[in-house]
C-alpha cells in the first residue's frame, strides 16, 4: 500500500438551492464541467493521464442521471481516455468519491484520479428519485423516520435544547461570514461562469452572517408536526421506547442549507505527481466507513471517526482540525460531546448550516477547506466526517505535507 | 317491464336475459339466505357469466341478489383450513382472475346493490364498471377483513385505491369499517344512490345502454390515479404517514394491516394483472399467520357464538314474551329475541346511566333514568343530546322520538312497573342494599333486578332483595356506546329464566354477552386489575415508567397501564385491594406497589380528573407526562429489566389470573375468556385472546416462564393447576 496525495482541490461557490438561486440556470453537468476544467488549468493537467473522473451525486435522475461524470468529462474537453463514475453514498459521496480514489491510488491499481462530487437541488428535488427506502415494506421492517427526526432524536437523547442548536447554528454564520470576508475560501473556490464567459457567481451565496438567536428563536421546529400529529415520532419508540417524547429543535435556520455545487479533488500517487511536475499538499492518511442505527441515523461519523482514528493509529488528540458535516447542528454537537473537542476545532470557518449541503459535493467540498484550513495556519492533520442518510458515517483523516 | 327470453339457474346463480334490451340479469341466489364468496359462488359466478356471454346480442350484464343481502364476503369456514402457501395462492388467485373477467368481459356490468357488500362480496361489486346501491341506511358496504387477519385478497386494495384515490382506499381498508350505503355513495365507493329497486335497475339499464364498451379506469390508456399520482411526494407521505399512525396505536401488532399499505403501495406502481399476483401474495401472507388463525377464532367464531348466546340458557315459551308486548316499532321487529321489557328503568344518571338509557331508547325500549340530583339528570340529558347528534341517519323525527323514550326524573312513581330495572349508583355495597329494598317493589311481577357493579359479588348484593332469583349482574362497560361487552353473573340464587331474559336483553341492546359465574371482581374486573396493578408494581420495583407504559403497548395490549390506572384513578387500585381484603379474606401485607398507590393518592395524585396521577397532565391539549417524582419513590433498582421483560410481567400475571378463572369456575366457557379479555378489556386483540396468547407460546413455556417469574417477583405468577397438567400432557386450549 502507498502513499495517495491530494495535489489540488477545488470547488464551486453554493448556490441557493431554489428556482431563484444564481446556479439555478446552469445544468449540474456544467457545474462539474467547470471544475473539472479548473483542476486541469490549474494544474497544466495531461488529461489523458487521468484515470478516472469519480463523481459523487445522490439524486441521480432528470438533469443528474446516467452517468454524470462522463458526461462531465467528455463536456470538460478531458482526454477520452479519462472515463468517469457516479456514485452515491447519499450526503458522504463527495468524501466516499476522494476515499474510493484514494484506494486505488494507494492499491497501485490507478496512478491519478480526479474526484469530487456535485448537487444541483434547485434543479434536481432531493428524494425526487424515489428508492426502496420508502417503500411501505421497508418502512414495516425498519421504522425509519425522516432525518429531521433523527436529528431531533440525538438532541432528546444527549440533552441539546434549542438555544444549544440555534447557538452552535449562530456561530456557524459568523465563522463563515468571517472567512468569506478574510478570504479563506478564494484559494479553492472557481466561480461559475456562463456560456459567454460571464459571471454567474463568484461566491457562496446561501450564508446569513447576521443572523441572531433571537431571530432563529423564532422559527417553528421543523418536524414537530410530522413527530407529532403525524405521529412518525412514535416509529422511534421501536428502538428507543425509553425516550417518552421527542424534543423538537431543529428548523432551516439550524439545518444544512439548500444549495447547488461542485468540486474536484486531484489525488494522485508519488509518482504521478513528479510525473506531471505538481506538488502534494496532503497525504491521505487513513479511510474509513461505518454503519449506524438506521432510526437514530445519524450517529455515523463516531464510529466512522473511532475506525479512522485506528486505522491512523491516532487519538482524537492528535487531529488539529476537524470538519464535521452540519446536516443538523446536533451532529457537530453530538461530535464535541462524544470525543471532548473544543468549538474552536471544529468547522472553524462555518459548515453547512451557512454554507449548504451540496448532497453529492459537500464531502470533497469540506476535504478542500480543511486542506486551506491546514495551510493556512500551518497546522498538521485534519479529520473530515459526514453523516450519511440509511445510518452510515464516512471519515477520512489527511496530513498537510 | 322487461321479457326474459332466457333463463339459467346453478347453485348461485338465477339468470335471465332479455333479448330486447340485451341485458343479461345474474342475481345471486345461494341455498340458506346468504351469499358468501366460497367455491360454490366461484364456480356458480363463472358459469352464470359463460351463459351470459354465449347470449347472442348481449348488450351488458346487472349482477344483483335474489336475497336481502348481495354478498356477505368470503365463508369463514374455507379461510379457517388454509395454511399451507401454495394452497392459499391458488385459492385467491383463482377468485382475483374471476373477477378480472367481470371488468374484461367487453360488455358493461353492473352491480345492483340491493343489500349489504362486504368483503369479498364488495370487491365483486367493485370488478363491475358501476356500482349502484339502494338508498338504506340497512345496507353496509366495505372492505373488513382486516379484523379478521386478512387483506381483501380479490383485487380491493388495487381496485380501491384506482376510483377514490389512494388516501381515501387506504383509510377505509385500514379501518376495517364498512360504512352505509349513503355514505358509501359520498365517498365514491358506489356510483349511484337510488330511492327504490326500480329507479335502480332502470338507471342500470340506462347505463348500460349509454356506454357500450364500458372498461375500468385502469385500462383505459394513460389513466391517471385521482389524487396523488403513486409514485409521487405526496403518495410517500400517505403511506409513511399512515404506518406511523398504525404503529401508534398497535405497534406491529397488526401485521395484516400493514399489509394492506404494502399491497397498496406496491401494486399501484406497476401494471393491474400483476398488481393483483402482488395482493394475492400478500394475502397468503396474512391469511396462513397465526395471528389470523387466532383472530378469526376470536372474532368471528367466538364472537358470533356469544351474539347467538351458545351454550348460555335461553328462555321457556312460558317466560317468553311477544311481539306485541310493547315499545317502539323497532323493538318489536325483536321478538325473536324473547323478552321485550316493556319499561326499562335504569338507576343513577351517572356516565354509564346515561350511556344506558340512550342505547336501550336507540333500540326502541321505553327508559326511565333516574337520579337523586336533578344537576346529574341534567348532564344525562346533555348527553343523550350528543349522543343523538353523531347518529346522523336518523331523521329529526326519529330522533326526537328516540329521545322521547326517556323519562329523566327524581321521583320513584314513574319506575313502577318496570320489567327491569338496573342499578347503576355508586359502588357501595350499603348504599346498593338500601337502592334495592326501596325501589325493588316497583317491578312488574316477574320482573329483574340487575346491578351494574363491575366487582362486588352479585350475591351478596342479592342478599337485600325479596327475590333473589331474579336478582343478577349486568356488568357494562364504559363508554356503554362504544364497548360491546356485557358481562352477566349469576347470583348463586338467580334463576335460568332470569339468565336467559339478560342473554335476550344483551341481544336486544346488540351486546355481546358473556356468562360468568360469581365472585369477587367477576372474572373481567379481576382480570384488568392484575394489568394495572402489576403496572403500579413495576414502577414501585424501580423500573422505568416510561418503559412499563411501552412494554404494554409493545405486548399488544389497546392501552398502556398508566394511562389507563389515570384514567380509573388510583383510588379504584386501592379500593380493589380492601375489597379483595373483605370478600376474600386476601391479605397482601407489604407490596410495593400497593404502598406506591397510597403514596401517590396521599399526594392528592390520584388521576387523570385531578390532572395528575402517574403522569401530569398539561393544561387543555391533553399532553400529558410521566411525572418525574416517580423514581424517587421507587424501592430499589431491578436487576432485570428492558421492555421484553416488563411485558413478560404485564402479560403473564394476566394470563395466569384468566386461568385461575376457568379453574374456579367463575368462568363456564372457554370462549368467554377470550372474548370478555378482547371486548371488555382491551387484552391484546392480535392475540385472539388469554388462551389463545398461551397456546401460541404452548403451555409448556408458559408454565416455565411463570414458575421463574414466581420465584423472582411473587406467587401471583404461580402456574395455576390447570396449565401445569396441560403443560404435561402438551395439551392446547384451542385445537
Amino acid at each position: 500500500m502507498s502513499n495517495a496525495f491530494i495535489y489540488d482541490a477545488v470547488r464551486t461557490p453554493r448556490g441557493r438551492g431554489k428556482s431563484s438561486g444564481s446556479l439555478y440556470t446552469t445544468r449540474p453537468v456544467d457545474l462539474v464541467v467547470t471544475a473539472l476544467q479548473a483542476i486541469r488549468d490549474r494544474n497544466q493537467l495531461d488529461t489523458s493521464k487521468v484515470d478516472d473522473v469519480v463523481m459523487g451525486c445522490v439524486t441521480q435522475s432528470g438533469d443528474q442521471g446516467q452517468c454524470i461524470a462522463r458526461t462531465a468529462s467528455l463536456l470538460a474537453g478531458y482526454d477520452f481516455d479519462a472515463p468517469g463514475v457516479t456514485l452515491n453514498r447519499f450526503c458522504g459521496s463527495g468524501l466516499e468519491a476522494v476515499n474510493h480514489a484514494a484506494a486505488m491510488v494507494g492499491s497501485g491499481y490507478f496512478d491519478l484520479v480526479v474526484a469530487g462530487g456535485v448537487e444541483s437541488m434547485s434543479r434536481v428535488e432531493m428524494g425526487s428519485d424515489g428508492g426502496a427506502m420508502m417503500d411501505a415494506a421497508t418502512e414495516v421492517k425498519l421504522n425509519t423516520v425522516p432525518q429531521g427526526i433523527s436529528a431531533d432524536l440525538i438532541a432528546t437523547l444527549r440533552g441539546f435544547s434549542r438555544a444549544d442548536v440555534d447557538q452552535f447554528a449562530v456561530q456557524s454564520q459568523q465563522y463563515a461570514g468571517k472567512a468569506q470576508a478574510a478570504g479563506h475560501f478564494d484559494k479553492s473556490i472557481v466561480p461559475v461562469l456562463d456560456m459567454n464567459g460571464l459571471t454567474l457567481l463568484a461566491k457562496d451565496e446561501h450564508l446569513r452572517p447576521d443572523t441572531t438567536v433571537e431571530g432563529l428563536h423564532k422559527l417553528k421546529a421543523s418536524f414537530e408536526m410530522l413527530g407529532k400529529m403525524f405521529a412518525l415520532d412514535e416509529l422511534t419508540k421501536s428502538t428507543y421506547p425509553e425516550v417518552e417524547s421527542i424534543n423538537h429543535v431543529h428548523h432551516a435556520g439550524n439545518s444544512s442549507g439548500i444549495v447547488d455545487g461542485a468540486a474536484a479533488v486531484l489525488v494522485g500517487s508519488a509518482a504521478a505527481g513528479e510525473r506531471h511536475g505538481l506538488r502534494p499538499r496532503a497525504r491521505i492518511r487513513a479511510v474509513a466507513l461505518a454503519g449506524a442505527e438506521p432510526i437514530i441515523m445519524l450517529t455515523g461519523p463516531l464510529p466512522a471517526t473511532r475506525k479512522v482514528l485506528a486505522k491512523a493509529g491516532m487519538t482524537i488528540g492528535d487531529i488539529d482540525h476537524f470538519e464535521v458535516n452540519e446536516a443538523f447542528a446536533a451532529v457537530p454537537l453530538m461530535f464535541m460531546q462524544e470525543f471532548g473537542v473544543a468549538r474552536e476545532l471544529v468547522n472553524p470557518d462555518g459548515g453547512a448550516i451557512a454554507l449548504g449541503h451540496p448532497l453529492g459535493a459537500t464531502g470533497a467540498m469540506l476535504l478542500g477547506t480543511a486542506l486551506d484550513a491546514l495551510e493556512r495556519t500551518g497546522k498538521g492533520t485534519a479529520l473530515i466526517t459526514l453523516c450519511i442518510g440509511g445510518g452510515m458515517g464516512i471519515a477520512t483523516i489527511i496530513e498537510r505535507v | 317491464m322487461t321479457t326474459t327470453t332466457a333463463e339459467h339457474h346453478n347453485a348461485a346463480f338465477q339468470s335471465s336475459f332479455d333479448a330486447t334490451t340485451g341485458v343479461a340479469t345474474l342475481l345471486f341466489a345461494m341455498a340458506g339466505g346468504t351469499n358468501k364468496v366460497d367455491r360454490t359462488m366461484a364456480e356458480g359466478l363463472h358459469d352464470a357469466l359463460t351463459w351470459a356471454k354465449a347470449q347472442a346480442g348481449l348488450k351488458g350484464i346487472i349482477i344483483g341478489t335474489a336475497h336481502k343481502n348481495f354478498c356477505v364476503g368470503a365463508d369463514i369456514d374455507s379461510l379457517v383450513p388454509l395454511v399451507d402457501a401454495q394452497a392459499t395462492y391458488d385459492y385467491v388467485r383463482q377468485l382475483s382472475l374471476l373477477f378480472r373477467s367481470i371488468e374484461t368481459a367487453g360488455v358493461p356490468v353492473v352491480a345492483a346493490l340491493t343489500g349489504s357488500a362486504l368483503g369479498g362480496g364488495y370487491e365483486l361489486a367493485l370488478s363491475c364498471h358501476r356500482r349502484f346501491a339502494i338508498d338504506d341506511p340497512g345496507v353496509q358496504i366495505g372492505l373488513p377483513e382486516v379484523s379478521l387477519g386478512v387483506i381483501p385478497g380479490a383485487g380491493g386494495t388495487q381496485r380501491l385505491p384506482r376510483i377514490i384515490g389512494i388516501q381515501k382506499a387506504l383509510e377505509h381498508i385500514m379501518q376495517g369499517q364498512p360504512v352505509r350505503a349513503p355514505k358509501a355513495a359520498s365517498s365514491g365507493m358506489v356510483d349511484g344512490l337510488f330511492a327504490t329497486k326500480d329507479a335502480l335497475l332502470e338507471a342500470a339499464h340506462a347505463w348500460i345502454a349509454a356506454n357500450p364498451k364500458a372498461k375500468q379506469p385502469w385500462d383505459h390508456k394513460g389513466f391517471q390515479f385521482p389524487g396523488p399520482q403513486p409514485t409521487s411526494g405526496d403518495a410517500r407521505n400517505i403511506y409513511i404517514g399512515a404506518l406511523a399512525m398504525l404503529y401508534k396505536k398497535v405497534g406491529h401488532h397488526m401485521p395484516q394491516v400493514e399489509a394492506v399499505v404494502c399491497s397498496v403501495q406496491e401494486g399501484c406502481i406497476i401494471d393491474f394483472d400483476r398488481a393483483l399476483e402482488v395482493e394475492a401474495r400478500y394475502f397468503v401472507r396474512c391469511a396462513i399467520s397465526p395471528t389470523s388463525k387466532d383472530m378469526i377464532r376470536t372474532f368471528w367464531y367466538h364472537r358470533n357464538a356469544a351474539l347467538k348466546g351458545e351454550g348460555l340458557p335461553g328462555l321457556p315459551p312460558e317466560a317468553r314474551q311477544g311481539a306485541d308486548a310493547g315499545g317502539a316499532p323497532e323493538a318489536r321487529g325483536d321478538h325473536k329475541v324473547g323478552w321485550l321489557p316493556k319499561k326499562v328503568t335504569i338507576l343513577g344518571a351517572g356516565m354509564m346511566g346515561a350511556g344506558l338509557a340512550f342505547i336501550a331508547a336507540e333500540k326502541g325500549l321505553t327508559v326511565v333514568l333516574k337520579d337523586i340530583a336533578e344537576a346529574a339528570l341534567d348532564g344525562a340529558k346533555k348527553h343523550c343530546e350528543d349522543e343523538l347528534k353523531k347518529k346522523k341517519h336518523l331523521s329529526p323525527d326519529k330522533a326526537q322520538a328516540l329521545l322521547a323514550r326517556i323519562t329523566f326524573t327524581t321521583e320513584n312513581e314513574p319506575i313502577r312497573g318496570s320489567d327491569l330495572i338496573i342499578e347503576a349508583v355508586i359502588e357501595k355495597d350499603d348504599v346498593k342494599h338500601a337502592v334495592t329494598r326501596e325501589l325493588e317493589p316497583l317491578l312488574a311481577e316477574g320482573g329483574v333486578w340487575a346491578s351494574n357493579t363491575s366487582a362486588i359479588p352479585i350475591t351478596h348484593l342479592a342478599t337485600a332483595s325479596a327475590h333473589p332469583d331474579r336478582f343478577v349482574g349486568l356488568h357494562f362497560f364504559s363508554p356503554v356506546e362504544q364497548m360491546p361487552l356485557l358481562e352477566i353473573i349469576k347470583g348463586e340464587q338467580t334463576s335460568d329464566v332470569t339468565l336467559g331474559r339478560s342473554v335476550a336483553f344483551a341481544k336486544l341492546l346488540g351486546k355481546l354477552p358473556i356468562l360468568v359465574n360469581d365472585g369477587y371482581g367477576f372474572f373481567t374486573s379481576r382480570v384488568f386489575a392484575t394489568y394495572l396493578m402489576e403496572a403500579a408494581q413495576l414502577v414501585a420495583e424501580g423500573h422505568d415508567p416510561v418503559l412499563v407504559e411501552a412494554a404494554g403497548k409493545h405486548a399488544g395490549m389497546v392501552v398502556s397501564p398508566l394511562k389507563v390506572f389515570d384514567e380509573v384513578t388510583l383510588r379504584l387500585g386501592l379500593h380493589g385491594v380492601e375489597q379483595r381484603e373483605r370478600y376474600l379474606g386476601e391479605k397482601l401485607g407489604d407490596v410495593p406497589g400497593i404502598t406506591l398507590l397510597k403514596q401517590l393518592v396521599a399526594e392528592g395524585r390520584i388521576g387523570k380528573v385531578a390532572g395528575k396521577g402517574f403522569y401530569d397532565y398539561g393544561d387543555g391539549k391533553g399532553d400529558r407526562k410521566i411525572w418525574p417524582g416517580l423514581r424517587a419513590l421507587a424501592i430499589g433498582t431491578p436487576a432485570k429489566t428492558g421492555i421484553d421483560y416488563l411485558a413478560e410481567r404485564l402479560m403473564l400475571v394476566q394470563v395466569a389470573e384468566v386461568v385461575k378463572c376457568l379453574e374456579e369456575g367463575i368462568l363456564r366457557e372457554k370462549r368467554d375468556a377470550e372474548v370478555g379479555a378482547i371486548f371488555g378489556i382491551g387484552f391484546a386483540p392480535s392475540s385472539g385472546g388469554p388462551l389463545a396468547w398461551i397456546d401460541r407460546r404452548g403451555a409448556r413455556a408458559v408454565v416455565a416462564s411463570m414458575r421463574t417469574l414466581a420465584a423472582e417477583a411473587g406467587p401471583r405468577y404461580a402456574p395455576p393447576k390447570l396449565l401445569e397438567s396441560m403443560a404435561e400432557k402438551n395439551e392446547r386450549f384451542w385445537s
